[in-house]
């Protein structure tokens, strides 16, 4: 909540100030533009005219003068011509102004006026051909009166605009604070325990339904993932308990009274059949485990995939053919690439093995390395039942069995761990239909850690 | 699986371990006496003379002594631990061979183990046989002499020639169970577990639960021991295969 707030605060005062900042510049550009430019124009004005009056006869010249002293109404026009010894001959100039350079440029000064104290004027003093002295002039006062205009305006808008901006920002993050409110009204109930609940979304697109998103995206993972540590926890204590039932049973009729030594031995004996199959479990998931928190990349080489590939088959060829099946090996592009030659024979391995077992007498098990996009594919094709497409994501899930693979040994872990080798590697591992039977494929290609991205997953 | 052998066991060829003398001494290094004392109850019965010791540092000492025929060194010991040992006595040239034993069993550790100058390495927990078919194998290191012929009893193997002949008898066979008959007959009259045939035949480190090995056994059988002939590739219950001369 206190966090909404301030954010409206926040937002509120940027506004303001970034408005009164604005109004700022935008008066500071005008008061440039009169007090710099037009204060400029006058300068050139009045040294153009001097430069021109200078220029006339000298008849022509007193003429223009007095023909300006009549057309000036407001007074605003100062002009006189002075004999060289500073005598005023013509004009409203009873003398030189006392500081003015004669050099035909513009100089700022002020002159007493009768009745209104002083004002500002642009004087350039010229000296002519004959030795005479030409002084004009030009009343800015108006310009001045401007600039004091400008000022106050500036002064009586910046109060209403920082007003004005203060309510528009209030006004602007009451949006925000409630769609903030909301979001921590739903992760409150999550993190109380509602693992279901959902930050809702605007539907506008906007930034906080791409967070809310986000975070929705985050709520499924760690909810699938709360799931499967739930569900695994399950099955570890089911796949335990039942060959650990079958050796206490086993233990407990072998001491029966009356057992002779020979049944207390084939009670022991498959009391340890159980117990390895009960560690068998335990070995699986801590290698799951081990090879999940990815300690050992550091055992990568140069792996030839072909080699691997006619090893497995070699290695699987009798077993194949035991149970009836053609075991067909197809390499038709050989590779190498950066991997653990242990763990890619033992996830290879599993995805043969589970081929072999599913797969009835008379079928083909094909074992194949192509090139698809670039990408070394090793192939594990069967023409068993295949894998219904609801089941093909959690066959790779632990201790997962559909109804029909029960009957088959196993302890349900081998392509989790086949799973866990090729996310190690950043392969990917896709299983499709043969039509019949079922295709497994491992692109061996390193990909980019999958991103937390709700539209890469969706 | 540490019940011992009991005499006419169903007329099964009997582990050559048993029949190991007296003059075998074993140093156990092992902290955790329960299963020490187990060990050293199965090792005993196997006909070696085990000595004890539960810590890293007196083990060390002792491994130092001599007269030792092998050493089973637990990884994770109180005082020093079980490589910070191997690798002491490789760097003092002590050539005793090393059974690392540990409760991680991953491969890592594997290869952890045997850089650190161990000679085989056995995952916790372990059956029983497996741990006395490498300590077998440990101490009757294997046939790698320069003969390009290897012989027991009818059986010949060829290893230039890639011929096998059974008393006279041609025998075909596939390069795989070549390399497999080449590794039995290396090793007479020593059981092999299936974990170890799988590891040094076909290097492969990981345990299947399906039974690769005894189809590739039973394949090589069906040509090696024909009908009428005494059985050369014997099944030990329990423990893995053993090829031995006719009696």
């Amino acid at each position: 909540m206190r966090g909404g707030r301030h954010a409206g605060v926040r937002l509120a005062l940027t506004a303001a100030v970034t408005f009164s900042l604005f109004t700022s510049l935008l008066f500071g550009f005008i008061y440039w533009r009169t007090a710099v430019v037009e204060l400029r124009r006058v300068d050139n004005g009045v040294e153009r005219d001097a430069r021109a009056l200078a220029e006339s006869t000298p008849e022509g010249l007193l003429r223009s003068i007095r023909i300006r002293m009549a057309a000036d109404f407001h007074r605003i026009t100062f002009a006189a011509v002075l004999d060289a010894d500073g005598r005023p001959l013509e004009g409203n100039l009873e003398r030189l102004p006392p500081g003015l350079t004669v050099d035909g440029q513009a100089h700022r000064t002020e002159m007493a006026v009768p009745g209104a104290g002083t004002e500002d004027v642009v004087m350039v003093g010229r000296r002519l051909t004959d030795g005479r002295l030409l002084v004009l002039g030009r009343s800015i006062d108006s310009l001045a009166n401007l600039h004091a205009a400008l000022i106050r305006a500036l002064e009586l808008a910046i109060l209403p605009a920082v007003l004005l901006s203060l309510v528009a920002g209030a006004v602007m993050s009451r949006p925000l604070q409630s769609q903030i409110r909301a979001i921590q009204l739903a992760t409150r109930r999550i993190i109380q325990g509602d693992l279901s609940g959902r930050l809702a979304l605007s539907g506008s697109g906007d930034q906080f339904d791409r967070l809310a998103s986000s975070v929705n995206f985050m709520l499924d993972e760690i909810a699938r993932l709360l799931h499967q540590a739930q569900s695994t926890a399950d099955n570890i204590a089911h796949d335990l308990r039942t060959p650990l039932t079958r050796v206490r049973t086993h233990l407990e009729r072998g001491r029966a009274p009356g057992k002779t030594h020979a049944d207390l031995q084939e009670a022991v004996d498959r009391a340890i059949v159980g117990l390895d199959q009960a560690l068998r479990v335990i070995t699986a998931l801590l290698r799951i485990g081990h090879v999940e928190r990815g300690h050992r990349r550091a055992n990568f080489v140069a792996v030839d995939l072909g080699t691997v590939v006619t090893e497995i088959a070699d290695l699987f060829e009798p077993f194949a053919e035991e149970k009836g099946l053609r075991l067909r090996v197809d390499i038709a592009a050989p590779a190498s690439i950066h991997g653990d030659r242990d763990l890619l024979c033992e996830a290879v391995a599993n995805l043969v093995d589970n081929a072999v077992k599913f797969t009835p007498s008379g079928g083909t098990v094909t074992l194949g390395l192509h090139r698809r996009d670039g990408v070394p594919v090793i192939v594990v094709a069967d023409t068993g039942p295949g894998i219904p497409v609801e089941e093909r994501a959690a066959v790779m899930g632990r201790f997962y069995r559909s109804d029909m693979s029960r009957q088959v040994e196993g302890c349900g872990l081998g392509l989790s761990l086949v799973d866990a080798i090729v996310t190690l590697h950043g392969f990917r591992l896709a299983i499709g239909d043969g039509h019949p039977g079922c295709v497994v494929e491992m692109a061996c290609a390193a990909a980019p850690v999958r991103a937390l991205d709700p539209a890469a997953s969706h | 699986m540490s019940f011992v052998p009991a005499a006419g066991d169903k007329g099964e060829a009997k582990p050559a371990a048993t029949a190991a003398g007296p003059e075998i001494r074993i140093l156990l290094i092992e902290d955790d006496g329960e299963i020490a004392e187990e060990i050293i109850d199965d090792l005993t019965d196997r006909g070696y003379e085990v000595i004890h010791v539960a810590d890293g540092v007196q083990g060390l000492e002792r491994a130092r002594g001599g007269d030792l025929s092998l050493l089973i060194v637990d990884r994770l010991l109180p005082g020093l631990d079980g490589l910070a040992i191997l690798e002491t006595l490789r760097r003092e040239k002590v050539p005793t061979p090393a059974l690392v034993l540990s409760a991680l069993g991953d491969v890592d550790d594997r290869v952890s183990g045997l850089k650190a100058g161990g000679d085989d390495y056995l995952a916790k927990p372990f059956a029983f046989v497996e741990l006395a078919a490498r300590i077998e194998a440990l101490l009757r290191r294997p046939v790698l002499g320069r003969e390009t012929v290897l012989r027991v009893g009818p059986l010949e193997l060829d290893l230039v020639d890639r011929t096998v002949f059974r008393a006279g008898r041609a025998i075909e066979l596939l390069p795989r169970e070549f390399k497999l008959l080449e590794y039995l007959m290396r090793r007479p009259g020593q059981v092999m577990t299936r974990a170890m045939l799988l590891g040094d035949v076909w290097n492969y480190r990981f345990v299947t639960v399906t039974n690769l090995v005894d189809v590739h056994i039973g394949k090589l059988r069906r040509k090696i021991d024909g009908p009428d002939e005494p059985q050369m590739i014997h099944t030990i219950r329990g423990a893995g295969f053993m090829l031995s001369a006719p009696q």
